[in-house]
């Protein structure tokens, strides 16, 4: 491509579909913010009417990869959540959170840490919603049996919760997204975000002793309730359970070679779940299936083929040509802007919908940036990879900013109302917010010293 | 035979503002027909004597009973003195905050088999019974539609016999 054609290639025609697609775009996402409509059905209203006025064909919402549903990530959460609900009725998340407080040893700040941890850990491999919906009844029975007060304990195990799932390729849905946008893989994520995600937990650990540690006090003979409960009689069905860690194992091993073996990390979780479904001699997968989280994969159709609308009309490459006119092109200030702009947008809206949005956004500023790349070559240019991991730490860790910055917040803050105990909008901001800004400062570090000072 | 055959005419009620501790003595206490041997659930009725929900022992469990154990299997990881401290903090509690709503009723006029079916279909074992000004009239039991029903059986069996 010359010059001057690439130049050309960042003019952006605005006729009329232009503007009736991000009119389409626009209102949609301030019906989801205003949360004045459920956001699936706004998410599907949206996507039907791109289609019915002809802003995106059928063929290119279902079928191209540019404008339509990525279908890599429907099916790697779908594949998930199946595994998961197969998962559940065995007692092993029971039987994990009874241990972790056991190993607490009765101490309220030492199981605060552990379940902290916990939560962490396993928010990196399954979906953050699930793992406070396993660990969280647990923490509050704790709680209960020490006598002591519940909130530090939701507040902290939803913070980590957010912190650990972006520690991995399928910690977190916007990493999902980005994976499946940027064809980076598994490992990539393990090389890339977890060892920021890990000291940023060691700070986690010491902010949360600094503000709960000695606040927390119980009595001996309270400790006493947690150590007589056994854990083993939380284990409901050990065959089930060996089946089902034999697949968790196949299905990790799967994600760390997926790369090397040319796999979608989709591949690989669908043929967890279809190899678990088939283990668990199910007659009825009627109700495993039922239990998908089927709003949440709605919404993410729906969402691809909204912004598969405005990406083809031009209004994302607009938006990418208007970023790279501010950071004058230079990466080191775009990635900064990247992260700190995701971090505070994912605190008060839905990080889904916005890393759907900034995908294509980041796609767009590459093709300007090098116009003669293209595939694997474009989106893993040295210079850009800096860009993905800033827009992943930023969306992810800044969903810790407010009660509604991510969907395990909302469950929490809903589930301590239900329990009587509620965390206002303001309270959860005042532990969320100065969270959320010091594990972005730690990634902010990070970026820099990794990738513009030691260049690795 | 007709729902208000069968019903036991209404003699006490909770209102939405007694705490549970009244409620749970109520209940206790309540006469079904002559006998002071308790109910297992009681109407409750606003000020205008208008029916707003029913208190059974099974909502007086489920205030003990705490939400978080729904989400989870919790049951073998309890302590004894768990349920007892939980009845002193919800003593005072109103019934308004832990009645069932969505009550299940009966006219007057309803054919029994009408009451069987609502009892079937929504699982309930006592319904309600209105009179013709929506006020409740009485409460229609299961165990007094099975009797009925008892009696028709042995009926037809004599009948047959003779």
């Amino acid at each position: 491509m010359t010059h001057e054609a690439a130049a050309a290639s960042t003019q952006v025609v605005m006729g009329y579909s232009f503007w009736i697609a991000t009119g389409i775009f626009l209102i949609a996402y301030a019906i989801i913010v205003s949360e004045k409509i459920h956001k699936t059905v706004v998410a599907i209203f949206g996507a039907a009417v791109m289609l019915i006025l002809k802003i995106l064909e059928q063929h290119e919402a279902f079928h191209v990869e540019e404008f339509g549903i990525d279908w890599n990530v429907i099916f790697l959460l779908i594949s998930m959540m199946v595994i998961i609900n197969l998962m559940r009725p065995t007692g092993v998340f029971e039987y994990i959170a009874i241990k972790s407080a056991k190993w607490g040893r009765g101490e309220p700040f030492r199981i605060m840490a552990i379940f902290a941890i916990v939560t962490a850990v396993l928010s990196a491999f399954l979906d953050n919603v699930t793992t406070v919906l396993l660990i969280v009844p647990v923490t509050i029975l704790i709680a209960d049996a020490l006598q002591v007060d519940a909130l530090p304990y939701l507040i902290s195990c939803v913070l980590a919760s957010n912190i650990g799932g972006t520690a991995t390729l399928i910690g977190d849905p916007p990493n999902i997204m980005i994976a499946s946008k940027a064809q980076l893989n598994f490992m990539d994520f393990i090389y890339h975000l977890s060892p920021v995600i890990i000291v940023t937990m060691v700070f986690y650990i010491f902010a949360i002793k600094l503000i709960w540690g000695k606040k927390l006090k119980t009595k001996d003979e309270l400790k006493q309730r947690i150590m007589a409960m056994d854990e083993n009689e939380a284990i409901k069905d050990p065959v089930m359970l060996k089946k089902s860690l034999f697949v968790l194992a196949m299905v990790l091993t799967g994600f760390v070679f997926h790369g090397v073996l040319h796999f979608q990390p989709a591949t690989i979780a669908l043929f967890g779940a279809g190899l678990l479904l088939l283990l668990s001699k199910t007659h009825e997968p009627h109700h495993i299936l039922a239990e998908v989280e089927w709003p949440t994969i709605f919404f993410f159709m729906g969402l691809f083929i909204i912004i598969g609308g405005v990406v083809k009309v031009g209004l994302i490459k607009w938006m990418s040509v208007q970023v790279l006119a501010i950071t004058q092109g230079n990466m080191f200030a775009t990635s900064m802007v990247v992260m700190w702009f995701s971090a505070f947008a994912s605190a008060f809206i839905d990080n889904i919908p916005y890393v759907a949005t900034m995908n294509p956004l980041i796609v767009d500023m590459a093709k300007q940036l090098w116009p003669n790349l293209s595939g694997v070559e474009l989106l893993h240019h040295a210079d850009l990879m800096p860009l993905w991991w800033s827009l992943a730490l930023g969306a992810c860790l800044g969903g810790n900013g407010t009660a509604i910055g991510a969907s395990a917040n909302v469950i929490v803050v809903g589930m301590s109302e239900k329990l009587g105990r509620r965390i206002s909008f303001g309270k959860f901001m005042l532990y969320g917010m100065p969270m959320m800004v010091m594990t972005v400062i730690i990634s902010t570090v990070y970026i820099w010293l990794r990738y513009y000072v030691l260049k690795i | 035979m007709k729902a208000k055959d069968l019903m036991i005419p209404l003699q006490e009620y909770l209102t939405p503002d007694h705490t549970l501790k009244e409620a749970a003595n109520l209940l206790r206490i309540a006469g079904r027909g002559e006998e002071k041997i308790g109910v297992k659930a009681l109407p409750v009725l606003d000020k205008k004597g208008k029916l707003i929900g029913i208190l059974s022992i099974g909502d007086i469990l489920k205030a003990v009973y705490p939400k978080y154990m729904y989400l989870m299997d919790l049951g073998s990881f309890t302590w004894d003195g768990m349920v007892e401290a939980l009845a002193q903090k919800m003593a005072d509690r109103k019934v308004r905050d832990f009645m069932t709503q969505m009550v299940i009723t009966v006219k007057e006029d309803s054919p029994i088999m009408e009451c069987i079916d609502h009892m079937l279909k929504n699982n309930v074992k006592r319904v309600p019974v209105l009179n013709k000004a929506n006020k409740v009239a009485g409460m229609l039991y299961e165990r007094d539609v099975s009797y009925e029903i008892t009696k028709s059986m042995i009926n037809e069996n004599t009948g047959g016999g003779e």
